[in-house]
């Protein structure tokens, strides 16, 4: 089985969400993390959205490793990251029609995360399906943890509620939900899940981020 | 590239479009059907905030913009006849843009609802704000108009957002009211009508 290969899923896993957390540690994909985290219920189901369509473009591409010709592995990359969406977006629009027609425009541009393809290239097209699946579990996980608590913050903070449920009944620091508000999140939590890093992870010196 | 390498690039691209294909139909024809529907209640609400004051809501006909078909309805409280709502299209810059009009009897605009489009987020999409919106109220058709600079007599363009803007009002709007009035007056060279 693969077991004896010694492939550590715990660590495939843990990977995407704290070492390589695609916002926090590669700072890729703001766009999304920015323009769709004003509210907890859009954060949460975008992240969801990129966490399927990772898993599912990185066990398709790992699936295929073989059979694809070198020359034209990125364009069937893109037409199976584009497939994935297509159905996300899809599924989503007659799911959840409220959420959709606030961040519908939003779920097609998961086709140009860069993430995503990174991982597909990097990752999934030289490992077998189980690893592959892993590591995108462990990506999307990441990408949803940090779109759940940047937009966590911006909802308290802009709106004074949860889930669009009031929490606080006062009147809310409108710079929070506002773009600029989005920026500001990003880079306090990324400072601070940096710092936290540093101090009690101890991840050698952790010279790569910052 | 030998031969082989064409034919191995030839099988690759056939089977995941195949694959793809028939994934995306499938998934297609789940979701279509619920898809519909949610637009069908998204559209019945819409026409309720449009014209709140009315009892009933009542298609009158199908007239078609931009090879689309679109509905046009009467609002009546009681007996009366208060005003009238039209789906129209406008042209924009990635998509065609679903617009609700409600007028009042004089055929001036009371408001209007972006239904749906798909413009670049976060600068096509600027047309679903109200700012934007509000302008139409009360206007004829004479005064529906978008202009570049400030202005309360026509309506102001959002910076950046020109074409969008374009498309709902010398396209969406003004088609819907040139139809409406035309209609109502006893012609209809534009659309087709189906009384019921």
């Amino acid at each position: 089985m693969a077991q004896s290969k010694k492939i550590n899923y715990i660590d495939l896993i843990t990977n995407g969400i704290v070492k390589e957390n695609t916002i926090f540690k590669l700072a890729l994909s703001l766009c999304p993390a920015i323009a769709v985290t004003s509210g907890l219920k859009n954060g949460v189901l975008m992240g969801l959205a990129v966490l399927f369509v990772q898993v599912m473009v990185n066990t398709t591409i790992s699936l295929m490793r073989n059979f694809i010709h070198a020359k034209i592995r990125l364009p069937i990359f893109m037409l199976i990251i584009s497939g994935w969406v297509t159905v996300t977006d899809m599924v989503m629009a007659a799911a959840v029609p409220d959420v959709y027609r606030q961040m519908g425009l939003y779920i097609q541009l998961i086709v140009a995360f860069a993430s995503i393809l990174a991982r597909a290239e990097m990752f999934a097209s030289k490992n077998k399906i189980a690893p592959s699946m892993a590591d995108g579990i462990g990506m999307g996980i990441g990408f949803l943890f940090a779109l759940t608590v940047i937009s966590f913050f911006r909802e308290l903070i802009g709106k004074g509620s949860l889930w669009g449920l009031t929490i606080i009944d006062a009147k809310p620091l409108l710079i929070a939900i506002l773009p600029a508000g989005g920026f500001l999140a990003v880079g306090i939590l990324m400072a601070f899940f940096n710092w936290i890093d540093m101090r009690y992870l101890k991840k050698r010196a952790s010279a790569s981020s910052h | 590239m030998t031969s082989k390498d064409i034919i191995k690039i030839t099988i690759n691209l056939v089977i995941v479009y195949l694959i793809g294909g028939a994934i995306l139909a499938a998934v297609y024809a789940k979701t279509s059907p619920i898809m519909f529907k949610n637009a069908k209640i998204a559209k019945e609400k819409a026409l309720k905030t449009l014209i709140p004051e009315a009892d009933i809501i009542e298609k009158i006909g199908d007239w078609t913009i931009h090879k689309k078909s679109a509905e046009y309805f009467i609002a009546k409280k009681g007996d009366e006849t208060i005003g009238y709502i039209i789906q129209s299209f406008g042209k924009g810059y990635s998509s065609y843009i679903n617009v609700l009009i409600a007028v009042d009897k004089e055929i001036k605009v009371q408001k209007i609802d972006i239904l749906s489009h798909a413009e670049t987020p976060g600068l096509g999409d600027e047309i679903e704000k109200d700012e934007f919106k509000n302008q139409f109220r009360g206007k004829g058709i004479e005064n529906i108009k978008l202009v570049k600079k400030e202005t309360t007599e026509y309506i102001q363009a959002i910076t950046g957002v020109t074409i969008s803007c374009r498309a709902v009002t010398d396209d969406a709007v003004k088609n819907g009211l040139d139809f409406l009035t035309k209609t109502l007056k006893g012609g209809a060279e534009n659309g087709t009508i189906e009384k019921d």
